[in-house]
C-alpha cells in the first residue's frame, strides 16, 4: 500500500492514521477493558458522568463507557464488512466491463443502474424481512447498495487507461488480460480506489449506525454506536449529554477516514507522482 | 527471399452501427527483411489503421496480412496471443511520454516482452536488459529510473528497446521522431538505421512528414484516403512523383535551400487535380518498380 | 558580412534615441533587449535575449522545446504562464517599453497592435459559437460596426484567407472545420483588428504538410498585402526558411546565432545550427533533392 504510506508523510494523513489506529485498537480490546458488564442493568439510571461511570449511565442503568467500548468491534467490523462486499461486487465487474465485450458491459451497466435506483432504506428493510434481521444480512444489503459506486469509480479509472499505448504494447507481447490489468491497469486505479474505499468506509460506518438506530441489523441489547445513540436520543430531556459520547466516536472515525482519503488523493496518481519526484529533488521530465 | 510482410487487398472498417465506414479500401504493402519502408499520408489517410491491422489490433474485413508467410488475420484469442509471444512484429508509438507506463521502471519496461514470454530467471532478465540498453544506447544507470525522470530522446530509446528486446523481425514505427526535438531526431533515426543494418530488421515508418523520411527509407508508399496512390523506391517517388497527390505532397515540403519559394500556382493546380479524383473508391495506383 | 551574434551592438543604443539619429536608424517595430525570464522555482530560463524586428520584415525564432523561444514570445504578448516573470531587460514596441504597461494598456495593445496565433487553433475558439460569429465579434468590438456590416467584413476576410465558400464557413462551428481551416479562421481573427505585428507560435506544427504549405503561403501573402510584420516561431528550420528574412537560433535560453536566413542556413557558424542543417541534409527532402542536383 504505497499510496497509504506516502499519505502518512502529510500532517493530515498522519493525524487521521493515528485516530484510526486508536479506533482499531478500541475495536480489538474494547470489550476486554470495559469496566462494567455492558448488558447489566442497575438501579442507577440516567446518571451524569461521574467518577464511577465516566460517561454516565443509560435509561436501564447500564454503564455508557462500557457499552461504547463493547460496541466498538461490531460497529467497526460491520462497516468494513459492508465495504468489503461492496468492493468485491463493484470492482471486479468494473474492471472487466471495459474488456469483456459490449454485451457484458451493457448487462453490468444496467444491473448497476438498477441497484442505484433502489431506495436504500426500503431495500435494507426488505432484505432484513427476507433473510432475517441480523447483522450479516444487513451488511450484505449495505454492501450491494454501495457496490455501484465502486463499479462506476473503477470503470471510469480503467476506461481512462484501458487504451493507453503501454497497454497496447503489452497486448502486442501476447500478454493475457489478467496480466495487463495486474501490471499496468491496477496501479493506475488503486489510488482512486483507496480514496473511494476510505470514503465508503466512513459512509458504511454511518449507514451501520443509522440502520441500528432504526433497529435493523443489530438487535438490542447488543451494543453498537448507532444503537447507543438511538436509545440516548429518547432521553434527551433527562440526560442531554447522552448522545455526545457515541457521536464523538462516530465523528472522529468518519472524519479521520475522510481526511485520510484526501491525503491519499493528494499524494497519489499523477499529481502525487510529481510531488514525490519534487521531494526527492530529482528532475521532473517535461514534455 | 520471401517477403517479411505481405499485405494484400486489405480492407478495414472502423466504428459501430451506422457510423461504420471503410477506412482502408484494399491496400497492398510489402516489406522485405532489412528494408525501411516509409508510409506517408495525411491525417485520416488510414496509415495508423493500416499499422494496427498489420498487428491484429484492427480486424480487417477482407484481404490478407502475411507475416513471414503466416496469415495473421485469422488468428484469434489464444492463437493470436501465442503468435504475438513469438515477437515477430512490434510497434513503436509516436509519443514516448504516453507509451511508457509511468509507474514502472525502465528495467520493467524493457523486459516486459520477455517476462510475458516466460521461462527466464531474474539473472537472465538482468542480462537481457543490459544487452537491450546497450543496443539502444541507454546508460545502464537509467534502468532503475521511471519514465518521468528521462528526457524525450531517452524515453523513445526505452520504447524502441522494449520492442527490440523480443528480437522482432518487423518494427512498425508510428511517427517515431515527430514528438522529439531536432537534435534528438537525428540520434533516433540513426539508431533505426543501425538496427536495420545489424539485425536485418524490416521497418515500416509511418509519418505525415516527408522531411524526416527521405534520408532513411528505401521505399515509400503514399496513402491517400485509404488508398495506396503510389509506391516505389524513395528516389523515384520523391524525385519523379507520378500521382497528383504525391506531387502535391512533394511540392509542399519546405526545403532549406530552394531559392524559389513554394510555387503556389503549381500547387494550386495539383490540389485541384487531387480534388477532382474523388478518391473514395479504390483507384489504380501508380506503382513504381525497382 | 555582419555576424549577428551581437548585432544589437551594431545598432544605436536606445538610450541615445535623439530625433536626428532616429532618422538614420529607424526604430524597429519591436525591440527585445537583454530579456531575462525566470520561472516559479526562481531559475532563470531566458538569459538575456536581444533582437530587433524591423517593420515589414519577417523574423524567425527557431529552437527546441525549452530553448526559451516560446517564453520570449509570451513575454512580448504579456501572456507569461503563472509563476514566470520578466526579471530583467526590456521589450519595446514602436519605441515604447511595453514591459511596464498597466494591465489595461497591455490588453489594448495586444488586441489592436500585436496579435498571435498558436499551435492548437481549436482550443482558442469557443466550440458552441459559429466561427463566423466569433470573427464578426472582433469587428463589432474593435471597429464598432453594426451586426450586418461586421458580418460582411468577416465573410470578406474569410475569403481573403483562401477559404472556399466563406459565407458557408461563417455559419459553421469549430468542430466542423479541419485543422488547416481552423488555423485560417484563427489567423483571420488575429488580423481582423489590423495589428502591426503578428506572432505565429508553432502555428503550422499540428498541420499536414500540404496544409502547412498553404498556411505558410497565407502568412507570406498577408505580409505582402497588409504590410504585416511577422515573428514566426518554430522548431522546424525549414518552416522558418520558407517565410522569414532573418533568423535567430535559440538554445538553452540564449540566442546562439542570428543573421539573414539564407546566410545562416548556407554557412551556419554555431555547431548547433550546423547540426540542425546537417540533419535536414541527411534525412530531409533536401537529401534527395541534392542527389538530383548532383546527377
Amino acid at each position: 500500500m504505497k499510496q497509504v504510506a506516502s499519505a502518512l508523510h502529510t500532517r493530515a494523513g498522519l493525524i487521521a492514521a493515528i485516530v484510526l489506529a486508536l479506533v482499531l485498537v478500541l475495536a480489538v480490546i474494547g470489550p476486554y477493558i470495559a469496566p462494567f458488564d455492558p448488558l447489566k442493568n442497575s438501579g442507577a439510571i440516567l446518571q451524569a458522568p461521574n467518577a464511577t461511570h465516566w460517561f454516565g449511565t443509560d435509561y436501564l442503568g447500564r454503564d455508557v463507557l462500557s457499552r461504547v467500548l463493547a460496541g466498538a468491534p461490531l460497529s467497526v467490523y460491520t462497516a468494513f464488512e459492508a465495504v468489503g462486499i461492496g468492493l468485491v461486487i463493484g470492482v471486479i465487474p468494473g474492471i472487466t466491463s471495459v474488456y469483456l465485450g459490449r454485451t457484458y458491459e451493457w448487462i453490468t451497466l444496467r444491473v448497476m443502474d438498477g441497484l442505484i435506483a433502489l431506495p436504500f432504506l426500503i431495500f435494507a428493510i426488505a432484505v432484513a424481512a427476507l433473510l432475517g434481521n441480523a447483522v450479516q444480512q444487513a451488511m450484505i444489503a449495505v454492501g450491494i447498495l454501495i457496490a455501484p459506486a465502486f463499479y462506476r469509480i473503477t470503470r471510469a479509472a480503467v476506461l481512462s487507461h484501458a487504451n493507453s499505448q503501454y497497454v497496447t504494447a503489452s497486448q502486442l507481447f501476447g500478454a493475457s488480460l489478467f496480466r495487463v490489468i495486474r501490471t499496468h491497469v491496477w496501479s493506475k486505479i488503486l489510488p482512486t480506489l483507496v480514496v473511494a474505499t476510505a470514503n465508503a468506509t466512513a459512509a458504511g460506518l454511518l449507514i451501520v449506525s443509522s440502520l441500528t438506530f432504526l433497529g435493523i441489523g443489530v438487535v438490542p441489547p447488543d451494543p453498537t454506536w448507532g444503537g447507543i445513540l438511538a436509545s440516548d436520543l429518547s432521553y434527551l430531556s433527562q440526560a442531554p449529554y447522552g448522545p455526545i459520547f457515541p457521536s464523538l466516536l462516530i465523528m472522529a472515525t468518519v472524519g479521520s477516514l475522510n481526511l485520510l482519503a484526501d491525503a491519499i488523493k493528494d499524494t497519489s496518481g499523477d499529481h502525487g507522482r510529481v510531488r514525490l519526484l519534487k521531494r526527492r529533488g530529482r528532475r521532473v521530465g517535461t514534455a | 527471399m520471401t517477403a517479411l510482410l505481405e499485405v494484400s487487398g486489405l480492407r478495414v472498417e472502423l466504428g459501430h452501427g451506422r457510423g461504420r465506414t471503410e477506412v482502408l479500401h484494399g491496400v497492398d504493402l510489402t516489406v522485405e527483411p532489412g528494408q525501411i519502408v516509409g508510409l506517408i499520408g495525411e491525417t485520416g489517410s488510414g496509415k495508423t489503421t493500416l499499422a494496427r491491422a498489420v498487428l491484429g489490433l484492427a480486424p480487417p474485413n477482407s484481404g490478407t496480412v502475411l507475416i513471414e508467410e503466416q496469415n495473421t488475420t485469422k488468428l484469434r484469442g489464444r492463437a493470436l496471443r501465442a503468435f504475438r509471444r513469438s515477437g515477430a512484429a512490434q510497434y513503436v508509438f509516436q509519443d514516448p511520454l504516453r507509451s511508457l507506463d509511468p509507474d514502472r521502471t525502465v528495467f520493467d519496461t524493457l523486459v516486459e516482452g520477455l517476462v510475458v514470454q516466460g521461462g527466464r530467471s531474474r539473472d537472465e532478465l538482468r542480462d537481457a536488459a543490459d544487452r537491450v540498453a546497450r543496443l539502444v544506447s541507454l546508460p545502464a544507470e537509467l534502468l532503475s529510473k521511471h519514465p518521468g525522470e528521462l528526457s524525450g530522446g531517452q524515453r523513445q530509446r526505452v520504447a524502441i528497446g522494449r520492442a527490440m528486446a523480443v528480437e522482432p523481425k518487423l518494427l512498425i514505427c508510428d511517427e517515431p521522431v515527430s514528438a522529439l526535438d531536432a537534435s534528438t531526431r537525428i540520434t533516433i533515426l540513426e539508431l533505426l538505421l543501425e538496427l536495420r543494418r545489424e539485425r536485418g530488421l524490416g521497418v515500416i515508418m509511418i509519418t505525415h512528414d516527408l522531411g524526416s523520411l527521405a534520408g532513411v527509407a528505401d521505399r515509400v508508399t503514399v496513402l491517400y484516403r485509404g488508398n495506396v496512390v503510389e509506391s516505389g523506391s524513395t528516389q523515384e517517388v520523391l524525385l519523379a512523383p507520378q500521382h497528383p497527390y504525391t506531387r502535391l505532397l512533394v511540392e509542399s515540403v519546405p526545403s532549406l535551400f530552394d531559392d524559389e519559394p513554394l510555387d503556389s500556382n503549381r500547387r494550386g493546380e495539383l490540389r485541384d487535380a487531387v480534388r477532382a479524383l474523388e478518391l473514395d473508391e479504390p483507384v489504380a495506383s501508380v506503382a513504381g518498380t525497382r | 558580412m555582419s555576424v549577428l551574434l551581437d548585432h544589437t551592438a551594431e545598432r544605436v543604443p536606445l538610450s541615445s534615441s535623439e530625433p536626428q539619429e532616429k532618422d538614420v536608424h529607424p526604430t524597429p517595430l519591436l525591440r527585445v533587449k537583454e530579456l531575462r525570464v525566470t520561472v516559479a522555482t526562481s531559475a532563470e530560463v531566458v538569459h538575456g535575449i536581444s533582437f530587433d524586428v524591423p517593420k515589414g520584415t519577417a523574423v524567425g525564432l527557431v529552437g527546441e522545446s525549452g530553448s526559451g523561444k516560446t517564453l520570449t514570445c509570451r513575454s512580448i504578448l504579456g501572456l507569461l504562464p503563472a509563476g514566470a516573470e520578466i526579471s530583467g531587460g526590456d521589450i519595446e514596441f514602436a519605441g515604447d517599453s511595453i514591459t511596464t504597461l498597466t494591465r489595461r494598456d497591455a490588453v489594448r495593445l495586444r488586441g489592436t497592435r500585436i496579435a498571435a496565433v498558436f499551435q492548437d487553433p481549436a482550443s482558442y475558439l469557443n466550440p458552441s459559437i459559429t466561427v463566423g460569429a466569433q470573427l464578426a465579434e472582433v469587428f463589432r468590438v474593435r471597429g464598432r460596426l453594426p451586426r450586418k456590416a461586421a458580418r460582411d467584413e468577416a465573410v470578406e476576410l474569410l475569403h481573403a484567407m483562401g477559404l472556399h465558400r466563406p459565407a458557408h464557413v461563417y455559419t459553421q462551428y469549430p468542430f466542423e472545420l479541419s485543422g488547416g481551416m481552423l488555423q485560417r479562421v484563427l489567423i483571420a481573427i488575429a488580423i481582423a483588428g489590423e495589428p502591426e505585428l503578428l506572432i505565429a507560435d508553432e502555428a503550422t506544427t499540428a498541420l499536414d504538410v500540404t496544409v502547412q504549405a498553404e498556411v505558410l503561403e497565407l502568412l507570406s501573402q498577408l505580409r505582402r498585402d497588409r504590410d504585416l510584420t511577422l515573428v514566426v516561431v518554430s522548431h522546424d528550420l525549414a518552416v522558418i526558411a520558407q517565410v522569414s528574412d532573418e533568423v535567430h537560433v535559440f538554445r538553452d535560453g540564449h540566442i546562439v546565432e542570428s543573421g539573414p536566413t539564407r546566410q545562416v542556413l548556407r554557412t551556419p557558424r554555431h555547431p548547433y545550427t550546423r547540426s540542425l542543417v546537417d540533419s535536414h541534409e541527411r534525412f530531409g527532402i533536401d537529401h534527395i533533392r541534392r542527389q538530383r542536383d548532383d546527377r
